[in-house]
């Protein structure tokens, strides 16, 4: 099989908190992105760690990061074995880029829209400032966005060309991969909805990758081909779409879904149970199993392994275990599946 | 013809729905028209019409959802009804009294009897304050004085929002809570003056996605255990349906429709609002394989002028009516209003015989 574009194994963030406590932000998550084109959903609430997941990924890392761990297979190369250095003359832009949330902000006010998208070329050195415009002004016409845009500033921008600006400025290094943090939050529905479309043409012309991060499991659908749930600093399912929308194996993601106000169908949502759990005091066993309503013998007390659920999707959750029937009364998983 | 508010919802949504608006509402606008003057320059100045004759009532215990996009003119509207912003034209009413030109100093009554709860309980809250001390402070600034009563009615409204034990809750800090419960300790707040009336500004959007409902059902519960009346503006239609008795869609400081919630979700009738309803996108693995529906960009250099002001974007635009003729609201039946010249009754009559004369 070929090597996969992105190949992400035990990837682990931990930050420094007061207290001599630590922040298990990223805590031992596997995931592949096997070729350009495909697109995956991180999805979680608020505290999951899935920001903290694409800092990682990006190596930008606050002063009280304190363990990065694992390893990122970037074709077939380990790039969180670089050093920093070496990273960001050969990764950071150039093949990996990232759309931050809260974008709109990110733009900076004094420097013309074109400047900013044009400044990590100047920086490289290799194309002169005319090339550097060119290359700008082709880029403005790719996010649907006037050339003439090219010599305005950011406040002059409504919210949704701020946003392509972004997307521009994160693409003019012909990255090969996309990381997405919640990139259309701020915008009104029927921006968002052709931020939406202009993701799914880059998806599908150059053929980029994307890292789609969100809270909403409905606007995941909208662009990505497979979704991994995060819950706590894990992800607790990784399956396609189809998968993970239409046969969640988690009761996790099975309450996520059942959560959304939808604007379609007769059933009343039903709020999550409780509150999400503290990275910083992550629960034994089952992060999940204080807000489990399937909660039983083996989860407060032993950490389930992933095991498959439908056609190649997988979930950590002991419901799923096929040996469940042979679990002994004492509430101690049974045979090999004991990773506790 | 058309079914009740509510009837698209399984029987246990419908059940927690008010009855239809009767007798003389609470908050009645009557007309509104705001007009901003921008600085543009040193010496340049326009003029933004922010409203242009919006007129909505809310009845005791009702709750209308603003549905509109950035400049709509739906954060003013609700400003205006708290007489936070001044009407340059139209009239505002509550509880029967014409409160439009009314001085500040004269408004206490009002003050304690209308609330706002706003859109970001990140920086809405004062991280340096207890929960306690946050829900308190209006109190404090009404000028109750007996400490146990402040307390009293803190604990009433941090148990109404499900924040209990409240004594716990109380102690916290906002930095010590999730967005729902941040939003749950705004929503306190504007609670315990025990108002009539609440604007509640976008109170989901900065939310979670899996923690909305739990709000919506919380604000839901309270305007039906406590009869207050809410205005709630939002962009999202699918927090809407959850969260309202009727909808009324705001489009460039004008009402394009009204009506009850279910009709208007279910049955759209202006363009608008049925493009606004075909871009929320709902889970589903198929989404894609296919290009999300958007409402019609704005033409470039066109001017609304006397006519609709959807006109340039409407796909279904009728030249020579919807750019001159301003369309009327009309009844359609079951309460649903539109403004829209492709329905009977909204062109002007006096327009409708000017056509006839033309054509003959």
């Amino acid at each position: 099989m070929a090597t996969p574009l992105l190949s992400v194994r035990d990837l682990t963030l931990h930050y420094a908190a007061g207290g001599g406590r630590v922040v298990r932000a990223v805590d031992g998550v596997s995931f592949d992105i096997p070729e350009r084109g495909e697109a995956l959903a991180v999805v979680g609430e608020s505290g999951s760690g899935k920001s903290s997941l694409a800092n990682a990924l990006m190596r930008l890392l606050p002063k009280n990061a304190v363990a990065l761990g694992g390893s990122v297979m970037l074709d077939g190369q380990d790039i969180l074995a670089l050093s920093d250095e070496q990273y960001r003359r050969q990764v950071r832009w150039r093949r990996m880029a990232m759309v931050f949330q809260g974008s709109m902000s990110v733009l900076n006010p004094v420097l013309r829209v074109g400047e900013q998208i044009v400044e990590p070329l100047l920086l490289d050195g290799t194309v002169d400032r005319r090339t550097a415009k060119k290359r700008a002004e082709s880029l403005l016409e790719r996010v649907g966005l006037p050339t003439a845009l090219y010599d305005r500033y950011a406040h002059e921008l409504s919210g949704g060309q701020k946003q392509r600006v972004v997307i521009a400025t994160a693409l003019v290094m012909g990255p090969d991969l996309l990381i997405l943090d919640e990139p259309t939050s701020a915008l009104d529905v029927s921006v968002q909805a052709q931020i939406m479309n202009l993701l799914k043409d880059l998806k599908a012309d150059p053929g980029m990758a994307m890292i789609f991060i969100t809270h909403d499991i409905g606007l995941a659908s909208d662009l990505c081909d497979r979704i991994a749930v995060a819950y706590a600093g894990e992800h607790v399912e990784l399956g396609t779409a189809e998968q993970v929308l239409l046969a969640p194996g988690h009761p996790y993601t099975q309450r996520l879904l059942r959560s959304l106000p939808r604007l379609r169908g007769g059933t009343m949502p039903e709020p999550m149970p409780g509150e999400p759990a503290d990275l910083a005091a992550v629960p034994p066993g089952c992060r999940f199993h204080p807000r489990c309503p399937s909660c039983f013998g083996p989860c407060p007390k032993h950490h389930p392994p992933a095991f498959a659920v439908g056609t190649g999707g997988a979930a950590t959750c002991w419901l799923l275990d096929p040996a469940r029937a042979a679990i002994a009364s004492d509430g101690a998983p049974s045979g090999t599946a004991h990773h506790g | 013809m058309v079914e009740p508010a509510g009837a698209h919802l399984a029987p246990t949504v419908a059940e927690t729905l008010a009855p239809p608006l009767e007798g003389t509402p609470l908050v009645a606008l009557d007309d509104i028209h705001v007009t901003f003057t921008t600085h543009r320059g040193l010496f340049r100045r326009g003029q933004v019409r922010a409203l242009a004759g919006v007129t909505a009532a809310i009845g005791r215990g009702e709750t209308l959802s603003v549905v509109g996009e950035s400049g709509s003119g739906k954060t003013t509207l609700g400003r205006v009804s708290l007489r936070l912003a001044d009407p340059t034209g139209g009239r505002v009413t509550f509880d029967g009294r014409d409160i439009t030109r009314d001085p500040q100093g004269s408004l206490a009554w009002f003050r304690q009897r209308a609330q706002i709860i706003f859109q970001d309980p990140f920086s809405s809250l004062n991280p340096s304050m207890r929960v306690r001390d946050l829900i308190e402070e209006p109190l404090v600034i009404d000028g109750v004085s007996r400490g146990g009563e402040r307390w009293d009615r803190v604990r009433g409204a941090l148990e109404a929002v499900d924040l209990v034990p409240a004594v716990r809750f109380g102690a916290r800090y906002p930095g010590q809570l999730s967005g729902g419960q941040r939003q749950r300790v705004g929503i306190a707040r504007a609670l315990v003056r025990e108002p009539d009336y609440i604007v509640a500004d976008e109170p989901v959007s900065m939310i979670d996605a899996s923690s909305r409902i739990e709000i919506l059902q919380l604000l839901r519960g309270l305007q039906a255990q406590r009869g207050v009346a809410f205005m709630s503006i939002t962009h999202d239609l699918a927090s809407a349906r959850y969260f309202s008795d009727r909808i009324a869609v705001l489009y460039l400081g004008q009402v394009m429709e009204e009506g009850p919630t279910g009709a208007v979700i279910d049955r759209p009738l202006h363009p608008y609002t049925r493009a606004l309803v075909a871009a929320v996108p709902e889970p589903d693995p198929a989404n894609r394989f296919r290009r999300r529906a958007v409402v019609p960009a704005e033409r470039a250099g066109s001017d609304p002028g006397t006519g609709c002001p959807f006109f340039s974007r409407c796909p279904e635009r009728i030249p020579g009516t919807c750019d001159r003729v301003r369309p009327l609201l009309a009844g359609q039946g079951g309460g649903q209003r539109v403004a829209c010249h492709l329905y009977p009754g909204s062109t002007p009559a006096t327009v409708d015989a000017g056509a006839d004369r033309a054509s003959h």
